[in-house]
């Protein structure tokens, strides 16, 4: 099992969009990914996008990955490089 | 003869800016009533299976909206389609409902409707603004499987060439179904700045205007309607005058952009060499370029209510912050006057009361901000902190009189002190007040001494003044902009600041209509705030006149008794005077003999 703490650095947090994004990559591997929040505990399936909206992890917030399984290291990096990129969500968009 | 129907406006939230003359479209935001029955042992089976075809069905839905959407929008827009997906794929959701129809022999349609609102009622107690809102995308997809279970395929919509959507609620799939290339404008009852609605109309250009309350129901498919986002209000059944107004408006505004883009920009002179400072009324991101794009002097008026979302929830000291010393930066030197929220416990859901039967005259803007003081120590927190990165003044909206200024001020001041134990610098800031109700207007001298500028908000003013509910079409013959009573009262507050020796910003739509603002010039006012836009046409209006005649024909108006006489008046100098500046449709329009 790999472990690392992630800092969520989208400018609107773990909202749907990045949630998604998110899922479409965890579910790409065979790891089991699981997020834990640092602060409350509340933890989530990184593979169920319900799971993870349900973090509600706001910009700033955070959180324990835990990944287990054949190709853990691979899920990592890419998880890692995931929330590194903010999502591709850092820019301010002109909606907000 | 048929009828013909009255004029009616409505106020809502401008969260798309633009001006449209169009056709309503209704669009029934599809809630359904959902029935209960429970089910013979032996139809579990075939139940799950119904509900199964459903998730399936919704799913070959949602990828070809994505798939639309990814063509009309982009991949940015479309992400929001792929979190469909995604929870419709979702073991945890689909497990839940089928364990409702196994263990509770629900009906599918039942199962659904109890697992989405268990997953709502959890999403509404997220703490953060931004995220709970995205609650829509769950209810969303709850709504289609729904909608799906019922058989029925969703109608497409072709939209005739100037349709106006109006709904009660769009949710984000219906919109991205809809005709988008077709669309003229959008109209909803909910909403806020961060709803989906105004996401998309702004990510494709249409002017949309929400949170109009019970505009919906009073609607039908081809009524005519004006949506014009700019003074955050939607226009049904336009009388042929106001129809005129707006074709001539549009006009203008296609002439004075060309104005601006030849470079009409330094500073504005009556033609006797009076300097005026136009300013900008702004609220919405959408509209900061306009500050720079038409030489607004900085912002005379940020509404700050625009940071509290459709869900009604304050926004944390922080993100405020980030938010005014943008706003800040858009203003640059000339500063920007960030009024503090001016809105009544209706629009908090967190400080929610009972409705109140009068909320014009009620407990709202500053009383609301005296009375629930965190809120208004938050939003003075997040002020003085962003004053170290730009120039910011406070703004008080709807002061009754002195007494309200200097309690604000105790807290202004504490605020400045706690900030600096907490080791945060905080400079000084200016302190002005709103003079908009007659209370202060009678009251302005005492209150001039106290606070460092002045901002007249006609709008609220006329309104007060007169009594008039301008949203009440019953008494729209009593909403009277030039009546001789609002008139005075502003000539009284601008007197007042004169003596006191402090500025006087006039803003409201009188200060962008050119007619009202040579009464205003004439009355000795050098200071006006609009929305972006309108600056051109009245920078020309300026320009062209004199504003020592602008006096004499303003000092008339004073000694007028009715409304009708002033805009006589009006008519008939403007007319004779400066022909070249005001076209007949520019003039207030003739009223029939009552």
């Amino acid at each position: 099992m790999v472990e690392r703490t992630l800092t969520v650095k989208a400018r609107l947090g773990l909202h749907a969009r990045a949630a998604a994004k998110l899922v479409r990559v965890a579910s790409g591997f065979d790891s089991r990914v699981e997020l834990r929040r640092v602060d409350s505990g509340i933890s989530a399936d990184a593979k169920s996008i319900l799971s993870v909206l349900m973090l509600a992890a706001s910009r700033g917030t955070n959180l324990q990955a835990s990944v287990e399984g054949d190709d853990e290291e691979a899920a990592m990096m890419a998880i890692d490089e995931l929330f590194a990129e903010g999502f591709g969500e850092m820019e301010p968009e002109s909606a907000k | 003869m048929i009828e013909q129907p009255q004029e009616i406006r409505f106020k809502g939230l401008g969260v798309s800016e633009g001006i449209v003359i169009g056709q309503v479209l209704r669009m029934h935001d599809g809630i359904q009533n959902v029935y209960h029955w429970k089910l013979d042992i032996d139809d579990v089976d075939s139940e799950r299976h119904r509900f199964r075809a459903a998730v399936d069905l919704a799913r070959r839905q949602v990828m070809a909206i994505k798939k639309q959407a990814e063509q009309r929008l982009g991949k940015d827009h479309a992400y929001i389609f792929d979190a469909h997906l995604l929870l419709l794929e979702d073991k945890k959701l689909t497990d839940d409902v089928e364990r409702q129809i196994t263990e509770h022999h629900a009906n599918a349609e039942w199962a659904v409707k109890v697992v989405g609102d268990r997953l709502l009622s959890l999403y509404s107690e997220i703490k953060d603004e931004y995220l709970r809102e995205r609650g829509s995308d769950i209810e969303d997809v709850m709504q289609r499987l729904l909608v799906a279970l019922s058989g029925a395929e969703p109608q497409p919509r072709s939209l005739s060439e100037d349709a106006v959507v109006v709904s009660q609620d769009l949710l984000p799939s219906a919109l991205a179904e809809l005709d988008l290339e077709h669309a003229r404008a959008l109209a909803t009852d909910t909403g806020g700045w961060t709803s989906h609605t105004a996401i998309l109309a702004r990510g494709i250009g249409i002017p949309a205007v929400v949170g109009l309350r019970d505009f919906y129901r009073r609607t039908r498919t081809g009524d005519q309607i004006i949506v014009d986002s700019n003074r955050d209000e939607v226009i049904l059944h336009p009388s042929s005058a106001t129809l005129e107004r707006y074709q001539t408006e549009t006009a203008n505004r296609i002439r004075g952009r060309v104005a601006t883009e030849a470079g009409v920009v330094g500073p504005l002179r009556t033609e006797d060499g009076i300097e005026v400072i136009l300013r900008a009324n702004i609220e919405l991101p959408a509209e900061f370029e306009g500050v720079k794009k038409y030489g607004a002097r900085g912002v005379g008026l940020y509404r700050s209510e625009f940071l509290l979302a459709r869900r009604g929830v304050i926004v944390s000291e922080e993100e405020q912050q980030l938010a005014y010393e943008e706003v800040a930066r858009v203003a640059g030197d000339d500063g920007v006057s960030i009024r503090l929220f001016d809105l009544g416990g209706e629009n908090l859901r967190e400080l929610s009361q009972e409705a109140e039967k009068n909320p014009a005259l009620g407990l709202r803007a500053i009383r609301f901000g005296l009375v629930n003081e965190p809120v208004m120590r938050t939003q003075i927190r997040a002020i003085l902190r962003a004053g170290q990165s730009g120039r910011l003044r406070i703004l008080l909206p709807m002061v009754a009189d002195v007494s309200d200024v200097r309690r604000a001020q105790v807290i202004i001041n504490d605020e400045t002190e706690n900030l600096t134990k907490e080791g945060i610098p905080v400079t000084p800031m200016s302190v002005g007040a709103m003079i908009e109700v007659p209370s202060a207007v009678w009251t302005a001298d005492s209150i001039a001494k106290t606070v460092d500028f002045f901002e007249l908000g006609t709008n609220d003013l006329v309104q007060y003044t007169l009594a008039v509910d301008r949203g009440n079409d019953e008494v729209a013959d009593w909403f009277r902009t030039l009546h001789p009573a609002v008139l005075r009262s502003i000539d009284h507050g601008l007197k007042a600041a004169r003596k006191a020796g402090i500025p006087a910003i006039v803003c409201g739509e009188m200060a962008s209509t050119p007619a009202y603002v040579v009464l205003l010039i004439g009355l000795g006012a050098t200071e006006l705030s609009m929305t972006p836009s309108a600056i051109p046409r009245v920078r020309r209006t300026i320009a062209g006149i004199d504003s020592r005649v602008a006096r004499e024909i303003a000092e008339a108006c004073l000694k007028a008794e009715t409304a009708d006489d002033v805009e006589d008046l009006v008519r008939e100098r403007l007319s004779q005077l400066w022909y070249h500046l005001f076209p007949p449709a520019s003039l207030p329009a003739r009223r029939q003999a009552r």
